[in-house]
């Protein structure tokens, strides 16, 4: 153990918030310097808004539609998805893999700060820039389609559930690039986990639509806590009765995922500092 | 050239086989990939069995052919991509004083490729044609390989631009990455279903209808749907594909010749 890290461990600072409000606001400034990036984000969204209720339209026009999501809020729950996707598929932890890849975080833990902390108020602050994005791009996407506006209660669950589910997002994210502690080829990985939470997280396609099978495969895993659950809710399929249970089950896999990752990060960050940083 | 061609394959090969534990997470990463997208077009046509007068085995072809065209391109000439890298980090300066000509040898930059892609696409081309119920004749089998390279080449078109831009922008991921996206997402469709702007704009400014849709109209002899273009379009690929390199190669020159004009 080099000298700084045990200095860490047994002189622990007073903790502050500050640091860490600096961390994000400096990730959020980072993102903001590539505007062109910016500028084909918002126009990805848009095309796809486009493109998913003209799908939408050509599917429910020559079939027997559905009667727990018409038309109107099946294009709704597309748009909102998209619209959620500018926040939930930043790979907010990032960072921490290309750390591990470059050696730079054996310097990190040697700083007086909570590192794991700082990986989240990093991320955040990306993700809180893309945030900011969601108001032009809605904005935009009322110019191709209409979406439903639904009442204070739901709205305000919406939200509420939004957040447990960028949680649950958060964890996943974490344990994925916490695994570069073991090896470094993650890249594959990631991406196959990236699409199947897209596919049965509900992000494209909403799991109702699912043969029941599938939705049972769904329902078990994770990623439907990410995206389903707030949507769900947004679009009226989950009542006010059921509330309590959704953001309950939502809650329940922060807890589990979280634990997941803090077991994950805390045998990876003894095997850096066993092996001398 | 021929020779420096067999060599850089044999180098690929090579090298994949060296990291084996890679090669293979990047097969499963393939099958993964294609994998939930049919799985995606197969849960929404199960629900609603018909996308304007298409089943899942029609929209299956569809997929199959989109497929196997990509995988091509993405098997022989993927490494056009990289072209903005080489700019960025100075290696291209290398390409333009060695004998040959710079375009080839940007092609044939040794990497770790290997044909998984192009094998998965194979397959499932077979399985989708006798799935989706094509009649194999004389036209099929003539058409079927030039219609593919055809979209290969309307890939490849579309990849050269994109880096032959890099010329004036460094860094033109952003702009990739979203035309990747599209031609993923609206090649997945039949082009009915979309307004008659985009559709006119997927058929001869970004023609990729003609990676899958036009061909799949005539195999699955869906011509008479839309007053559109006659069914024999569907076999003009090849010469679109053809075309449109061409054009991609005439911005290429002009892109590189600024390029070392300027002395860098």
């Amino acid at each position: 153990m080099t000298a700084p890290a045990q200095a860490q461990l047994t002189r622990r600072p007073r903790f502050r918030l500050e640091p860490y409000i600096q961390f994000a606001q400096k990730a959020a400034a980072r993102e903001a310097t590539y505007r062109f990036d910016v500028f084909t984000t918002i126009a990805s969204v848009l095309v796809r808004v486009y493109l998913l209720r003209m799908v939408w339209i050509a599917l429910y026009a020559r079939n027997v539609t559905s009667e727990d999501l018409p038309l109107h809020a099946i294009i709704t729950y597309s748009t909102v998805a998209l619209l959620m996707g500018l926040v939930m598929d930043i790979d907010q932890t990032r960072t921490l893999h290309d750390k591990l890849h470059s050696g730079g975080i054996a310097t990190d833990f040697m700083k007086p700060i909570n590192v794991p902390l700082y990986f989240f108020s990093d991320g955040s602050g990306e993700v809180l820039f893309h945030a900011v994005l969601i108001v032009p791009s809605l904005l935009f996407s009322l110019l191709i389609v209409h979406i439903d506006v639904p009442g204070p209660l739901v709205l305000a669950t919406f939200f509420a559930s939004f957040f447990l589910g960028y949680l649950v997002g958060f964890c996943v994210n974490f344990i994925m690039n916490c695994i570069a502690f073991w090896t470094l080829e993650i890249h594959a990985a990631r991406l196959i986990v990236t699409w199947v939470s897209d596919l049965f997280g509900g992000e494209v396609i909403p799991l109702v639509i699912f043969p029941l099978f599938l939705q049972k495969v769904a329902f078990v895993l994770p990623f439907a806590a990410m995206f389903s659950t707030p949507l769900l809710i947004y679009v009226g399929v989950i009542k006010p009765e059921r509330y309590a249970q959704a953001l309950g089950s939502q809650a329940f896999w922060v807890i589990v995922l979280g634990l997941v990752a803090t077991l994950m990060w805390r045998a990876g960050a003894k095997r850096v500092v066993v092996q001398g940083g | 050239m021929v020779g420096v061609y067999k060599q850089y394959w044999r180098i690929n090969v090579l090298t994949t086989l060296e990291y084996r534990e890679n090669f293979l997470i990047w097969f499963a990463f393939t099958f993964v990939y294609h994998g939930t997208s049919v799985l995606a077009l197969w849960i929404v046509l199960n629900r609603f069995p018909s996308m304007n007068g298409w089943s899942f085995r029609d929209m299956a072809f569809l997929y199959g052919l989109w497929m196997l065209a990509h995988a091509v391109h993405n098997t022989f000439f993927s490494t056009v991509g990289d072209i903005p890298d080489h700019i960025r980090d100075g290696e291209f300066d290398r390409l333009l004083v060695r004998p040959l000509d710079t375009l080839f040898q940007a092609i044939a930059t040794p990497g770790q490729i290997f044909p998984d892609e192009l094998l998965l696409g194979l397959i499932t081309f077979g399985v989708v044609t006798w799935y989706a119920g094509v009649r194999v004749d004389a036209t099929f089998v003539l058409f079927v390989p030039l219609i593919v390279l055809g979209g290969a080449l309307i890939d490849l078109a579309f990849n050269l631009i994109i880096s032959t831009v890099a010329f004036w922008f460094v860094r033109v991921d952003a702009l990739r990455w979203i035309v990747v996206q599209l031609e993923q997402e609206f090649t997945r469709y039949p082009i009915t279903i979309y307004s008659r702007g985009v559709r006119t704009l997927l058929t001869f400014v970004v023609p990729f209808a003609f990676m899958n849709y036009f061909p799949a109209r005539f195999f699955l002899h869906k011509a008479h749907e839309g007053a559109m273009l006659p069914a024999y379009v569907g076999l003009l690929t090849p010469a679109i594909g053809i075309a449109f390199v061409a054009i991609a190669y005439a911005f290429w020159r002009v892109g590189l010749n600024r390029y070392s004009g300027v002395g860098n």
